[in-house]
């Protein structure tokens, strides 16, 4: 740690490197966040798409067939029990696979966090570029106190505004694939 | 007589999937779009169950847990959170504040209204 004992000259080299690694530490973790949250998101996308698309194809292929049931109920006058049973296994195809989508749908909640993730993290960085500006004061030539002052201060405004952001950041959503989720009862 | 379930989630789309899923099984659903409101509407009219997301603006869903165990009519209600954290931490943080049980989203709608119909019938 340095003094006032140590030269001026050893201070302000420390002072600049804690300025340039708080920043690149700073930097660096938002960036890998959002590097992080932008992976998951295209996951979740295309195996939201993919699971879509499967869904939709499903529900219309049993409505189809359910309308050709119908048609021939129609031809046909009275129901009989195997065409009601027909009907009722449709219902349930079709119920089961308008569920698939609802759970498919569910993957835009999860991407909108991440985006909400996203946005935190790209605000913290513009945040930490903020705190670099020394609000267009000059920084002194010859004295170097004033510039270990000058200087500690702006990293104090680093290490401050990364504790304000790190406290508001939602968690990651972790989900991979397209099961839905488990359920515990405690 | 229609079994009510307050559904409180910030995300309109996931609220409104709960909503189709539940009403197709013969319940009556209350949205709400956070903690806050969640707790005005079940003030306003004691549900049969709550199903509520952690992660929103203002009250999370653990505060909500922790208020509305504070109430007298909410004390034996079955509260269930629906999020996306799946951590053990969590978890442990649901059940100490109150929570009957934990659903990780995405939620399948047809073990949603089983789990539901396990405890409210």
């Amino acid at each position: 740690m340095a003094t006032h004992d140590t030269p001026a000259s050893e201070r302000l080299n420390a002072q600049v490197m804690r300025l340039l690694s708080g920043v690149s530490a700073h930097g660096d973790q938002h960036l890998a966040e959002v590097e992080r949250d932008l992976v998951q998101m295209d996951v979740l996308l295309d195996e939201a798409i993919k699971k879509l698309c499967a869904s939709f194809m499903a529900i219309h292929h049993a409505v189809d067939r359910q309308q050709e049931a119908l048609d021939a109920l129609l031809v046909d006058g009275m129901p009989s029990t195997e065409s009601m049973a027909r009907f009722e296994a449709l219902r349930g195809e079709i119920q089961q696979h308008v569920g698939a989508a609802v759970t498919g749908l569910q993957f835009q909640d999860m991407t909108s966090q991440l985006i909400g993730r996203m946005v935190q993290h790209l605000a913290g960085l513009r945040d930490v570029f903020g705190a670099l500006d020394t609000n267009g004061s000059v920084l002194p030539e010859s004295n170097n106190e004033a510039l270990l002052e000058t200087l500690g201060d702006i990293s104090d405004r680093v290490g401050a505004c990364c504790i304000v952001r790190a406290g508001g950041v939602r968690s990651t959503v972790n989900q991979r694939h397209m099961d839905s989720g488990d359920i515990e009862l405690f | 007589m229609m079994k009510t379930i307050l559904a409180v989630d910030d995300s309109g789309s996931l609220r409104q999937m709960l909503s189709f899923s539940l009403k197709a099984a013969g319940y009556g659903v209350i949205e709400a779009v956070d903690g806050q409101d969640g707790l005005n509407k079940a003030k306003l009219q004691t549900v049969d169950l709550v199903l509520t997301d952690q992660n929103m603006p203002g009250m999370d869903g653990l505060a909500l847990i922790k208020a509305l165990r504070a109430l007298k009519n909410y004390k034996d209600v079955p509260i269930l959170m629906l999020t996306t954290e799946s951590g053990d931490d969590m978890k442990a943080m649901g059940r100490a504040a109150g929570a009957n049980g934990w659903l990780v989203k995405p939620f399948d709608p047809a073990r949603l209204t089983e789990v539901v119909k396990k405890l409210i019938g």
